[in-house]
């Protein structure tokens, strides 16, 4: 087990090294000194090449990406053009927690939605409620996310006046925080239903089931105690995965409700041409990303030996 | 001689008129091809292929032009159907243009999405090896990638244009198919007649080419058809940031990024261009799903 986890953490940071050189490599798909469009038209040439200087643009790309390497081996992922100047991982860090909050909320809200809309309508398989449920998750599935966001806002800001449209969870509170995790966790909601059902399905087709019956468990318990439990386990790898996914959504939901976490911060870093922290922000989901991937492979293993074999 | 010839031919006639009876006409095997399809889904995506090819022909104004004297104007019957945006643009107009870039960047993203990743998928099945073992880790790494972060970002680089969108997407989007693929080709490897293939002494590449790929066709078809849905919400995605499709060229993405600043006042300027991009994802999503029973029967879901 041990060595099964060392071999996926090396693995990790493999793809990991993988990511910065692609990410380095899209970064100059512009071409030419990236100096030029990160300043004002109006700049002086002295500007320009002092900075270019500075940032080591004026050296040959293999050279360049030498010196990132370096630095990313100290833990320096440099320092932003925008946002104070500051070191970007200080300027990425200070907007994790936010997106971490928007997440979790989301997550909460599509896996407990989820399992009970797809528990319910397993036990009652074709019934109005299956039907009606599996329509829901089919067009849910297809509504994109900024779009969920826009009817949210429709709804509860300006025909019910119950909510603020524009979110952040220090200047409103717990309120702020509504809309923006209904509209990111909305597609998940079918993704969970859908899983949840066709497990749910299939265990209560099992033979154990079957035998807890005819010993004449009323139906609340055969659900929710015997049946549930099983078909909790692709729910929890879904679990995982999405919450990688949502990194990506986050970016729009962040946008639209003025969210102050790193998917707006990429999107306002893009604006300002601030491409040191671009780098970072990219960086740090694709950590994540990686992090969470070997987290799933080794809480697999761990449940199944058979896999650490290969 | 002559009469039993005769006869022949008559009885050969008979019986060619028995099989025509027996063999499935036209309209019936029309039918049985489209068994159980999803109609109205079918339905919508030759709609919006339509549009696509013959939007100036359907499109009852200009997608472009504005008049400032009829900005927000509802949707009515006398003029324009599903009202006005806050240039005054016809919005229905702009839907049937919008369609044109989702379509464009559906088709094309997937098609290069798809071109890729059979290949990788292909070459890394068939080979193996330290070439597979490559391939893999590199599939990896574009798997880690936050793909609409990065999207976003190589699309602002590279400059909003549909061709820059339809590249970013497709290359950003090939990992399911190769791995997929892959893993349908390490399948089919192990079977006799690949194996006699190698016997009979074909080369690798004539064996990925000649019997691995026609066996993976079917899979191939079903997951260009649920990828196309994805295609479209990222090709939104992107117009609603402001980064797609440049203006004032309609995206349906940015009429909806139009039409935040105006949500106070209209309920259907956000609403129209969403159902439009809903109703194009479902149908590819239907339209996969009905192909995946049909083609590919062991991936069905529940």
């Amino acid at each position: 087990m041990g060595r099964y986890i060392v071999k996926r953490l090396i693995e990790g940071i493999i793809t990991l090294w993988l990511i910065t050189l692609a990410v380095f490599f899209i970064l100059r798909l512009g071409g030419g000194n990236p100096i030029e469009y990160m300043l004002p038209p109006e700049a002086s040439q002295a500007d320009i090449d002092k900075l270019t200087q500075a940032y080591g643009f004026d050296k040959p790309l293999i050279h360049q990406y030498w010196i990132f390497n370096k630095k990313l081996l100290r833990g320096d992922l440099g320092d932003a053009l925008a946002w104070d100047k500051r070191p970007t991982i200080d300027v990425v860090w200070d907007r994790i927690p936010a997106t971490f909050q928007l997440a979790t909320a989301s997550m909460l809200f599509a896996v407990v939605l989820g399992v009970v809309i797809g528990a319910v309508s397993a036990s009652r398989p074709d019934s109005l409620f299956d039907r009606v449920g599996r329509i829901t998750a089919i067009v849910g599935q297809s509504m994109p996310v900024f779009w969920v966001g826009l009817l949210l806002i429709l709804l509860f800001s300006v025909y019910l006046g119950w909510l603020p449209s524009a979110g952040g969870i220090d200047r409103l509170g717990w309120k702020g925080i509504i809309m923006p995790a209904l509209s990111l966790g909305f597609f998940l909601v079918a993704s969970h239903m859908r899983i949840v059902r066709s497990t749910m399905l299939e265990v209560l087709e099992s033979d154990y089931i079957k035998m807890v019956r005819a010993k004449g468990l009323p139906t609340r318990m055969v659900i929710w105690k015997h049946a549930f439990k099983n078909a909790s386990i692709p729910v929890f790898t879904l679990f995982f995965v999405n919450f990688a996914a949502l990194i990506s959504g986050a970016v729009v939901t962040e946008t639209i409700f003025a969210w102050p976490g790193i998917g707006r911060l990429l999107v306002d870093s893009l604006i300002l041409r601030d491409y040191p922290t671009t780098q970072t922000v990219i960086f740090f989901a694709a950590a994540f990303i990686v992090f969470i991937n070997i987290m799933v492979d080794v809480m697999y293993a761990w449940l199944d030996p058979r896999i650490r074999v290969v | 001689m002559l009469s039993s010839s005769d006869s022949n031919a008559e009885l050969a006639v008979d019986q060619l008129t028995d099989t025509r009876d027996v063999l499935p006409t036209l309209s019936q095997r029309l039918r049985d091809v489209f068994r159980g399809a999803p109609k109205f889904s079918l339905f919508f995506l030759a709609v919006a292929l339509m549009c696509t090819l013959f939007a100036p022909y359907i499109a009852p104004y200009s997608p472009v032009s504005t008049s400032p004297a009829n900005i927000l104007q509802p949707p009515n019957l006398s003029a324009h159907w599903l009202g006005t945006d806050n240039q005054g643009r016809d919005i229905l107009s702009r839907l049937i243009y919008g369609a044109q870039t989702s379509v464009k960047v559906g088709v094309f993203s997937v098609l290069l999405a798809a071109t890729a990743g059979t290949l990788i998928g292909l070459v890394s099945g068939v080979f193996g090896g330290w070439i597979d073992r490559i391939l893999m880790r590199i599939t990896d790494m574009f798997l880690a990638l936050p793909y609409l972060m990065v999207a976003l970002t190589a699309v602002s680089l590279l400059g909003a244009s549909v061709l820059n969108v339809i590249l970013v997407i497709g290359l950003l989007r090939w990992m399911g198919f190769a791995r997929v693929l892959r893993g349908e080709v390490l399948k089919l490897i192990e079977m006799d007649f690949i194996r006699l293939a190698l016997v009979a002494g074909s080369s690798r590449t004539r064996i990925m080419m000649k019997h691995v790929f026609p066996n993976i066709i079917n899979t191939l078809l079903v997951l260009s058809t649920l990828e196309i849905g994805l295609a479209v919400i990222v090709e939104s995605s992107l117009s609603f940031l402001g980064l797609g499709v440049p203006r004032p060229m309609p995206s349906w993405g940015s009429m909806l990024r139009d039409s935040q600043q105006y949500i106070y006042l209209t309920w259907w300027f956000p609403v129209i261009p969403g159902i439009a991009i809903t109703l194009l994802v479902m149908s590819a999503n239907l339209t996969g799903d009905w192909l995946r029973d049909r083609l590919d029967p062991t991936r069905r879901q529940l």
